[in-house]
């Protein structure tokens, strides 16, 4: 977290469209959580390919924030065509609970034809905005991770980063 | 030395409610499906985004599945112990990143166990899944800690220069 260091802001988005693509992508979502993880690492990996002295636990976690709220945004855009395909594999999942569940909340059908009629602006920034929360932690984790993974740089007598 | 110490103790507070309310939103998601149940789906649509929440994959609580799967809730519930954990491994000294080994160990089961089921080579059992979620998670509230504790420490010194009218 120093003069030194490049712009945080080209790997953060970099980053976070990947992580944000991977994870709006319905069949690959079941790798959950570990592809904002993974974006995060690899916004700190590109971070500190262009940097000239080490990375610290923080640069890490800032860097892997900021990837983790564009994956947001890159996510929420991706799930606007996606949103037929995200309902359906949504009714599908809602119909397989109903075989499980002992008993579902009443209206339970309705609910899906809803959400799937077209959300709102603003539960769509609402969502976002949540969204961007969830991601930004799981992102400030990877980022951290990325940064003890490819963050270290050889001993040099330039490095200042403590 | 002490000012160090609050800090540490402060964002091992902020990393420990923070599991603790994420935890609690997983088992809140099936708890309120009947007495609040717009509740309930904002918070299993929060979820969705970082969860696949397959039923098969999940454990159900009064009749619903949690807000994640099972390999997500050991990566959640290891979190936590983590966090409860780190006091008694690492005191409130100042913090440092766990050996890289140390991280390839815990990932190599989830990893492995991730890719199997994708590439549909095996069907891990639920039991699995969240043992490998367990041993992951555990070691994460390491690498948060100390990260959050230098951004915390940087902001709060940027703050006290402010305050005290200094500039870089």
């Amino acid at each position: 977290m120093n003069d030194h260091k490049p712009n945080m802001l080209a790997p953060a988005l970099i980053g976070g469209a990947v992580a944000g693509v991977l994870s709006g992508i319905p069949f690959l979502n079941c790798f959950c959580c570990l592809w904002i993880i993974g974006g995060a690492v690899l916004a700190s990996y590109l971070l500190a390919k262009d940097s000239p002295v080490s990375l610290t636990p923080g640069d890490g976690a800032i860097v892997g924030t900021l990837a983790g709220i564009s994956a947001a945004v890159v996510d929420s855009l991706v799930g606007i065509p996606l949103h037929g395909l995200n309902v359906a594999v949504m009714r599908r999942m809602m119909e397989r609970l109903s075989e499980f569940a002992d008993e579902m909340p009443s209206g339970w059908e309705n609910w899906l034809d809803r959400t799937g009629g077209g959300a709102s602006i603003a539960m769509f920034f609402m969502g976002l905005f949540i969204s961007a929360a969830v991601f930004a932690a799981l992102g400030a984790l990877g980022g951290i991770i990325g940064a003890s993974l490819f963050g270290k740089k050889k001993a040099q007598g330039a490095d200042i980063a403590h | 030395m002490k000012k160090d110490q609050n800090t540490v103790l402060m964002t091992w507070l902020l990393v420990f409610l923070g599991g603790l309310l994420w935890n609690a939103a997983l088992l809140a998601a099936p708890a309120l499906r009947h007495h609040a149940p717009r509740v309930s789906a904002m918070i299993y649509a929060v979820f969705s985004p970082v969860c696949h929440q397959i039923p098969e994959r999940s454990f159900f609580f009064r009749g619903f599945p949690l807000a994640v799967c099972g390999r997500c809730l050991g990566i959640y519930l290891g979190f936590s112990a983590g966090t409860i954990l780190y006091p008694f491994l690492r005191r409130f000294s100042r913090p440092f990143l766990p050996a890289t080994s140390i991280f390839v160990l815990v990932s190599l089961p989830i990893g492995l166990d991730t890719a199997g089921n994708f590439l549909g080579l095996w069907a891990s059992p639920i039991w699995l899944r969240i043992t490998a979620g367990l041993a992951w998670g555990s070691v994460l509230p390491f690498y948060l800690i100390t990260g959050l504790y230098e951004v915390l420490r940087l902001f709060g010194g940027k703050l006290r220069l402010k305050s005290t009218g200094q500039t870089k």
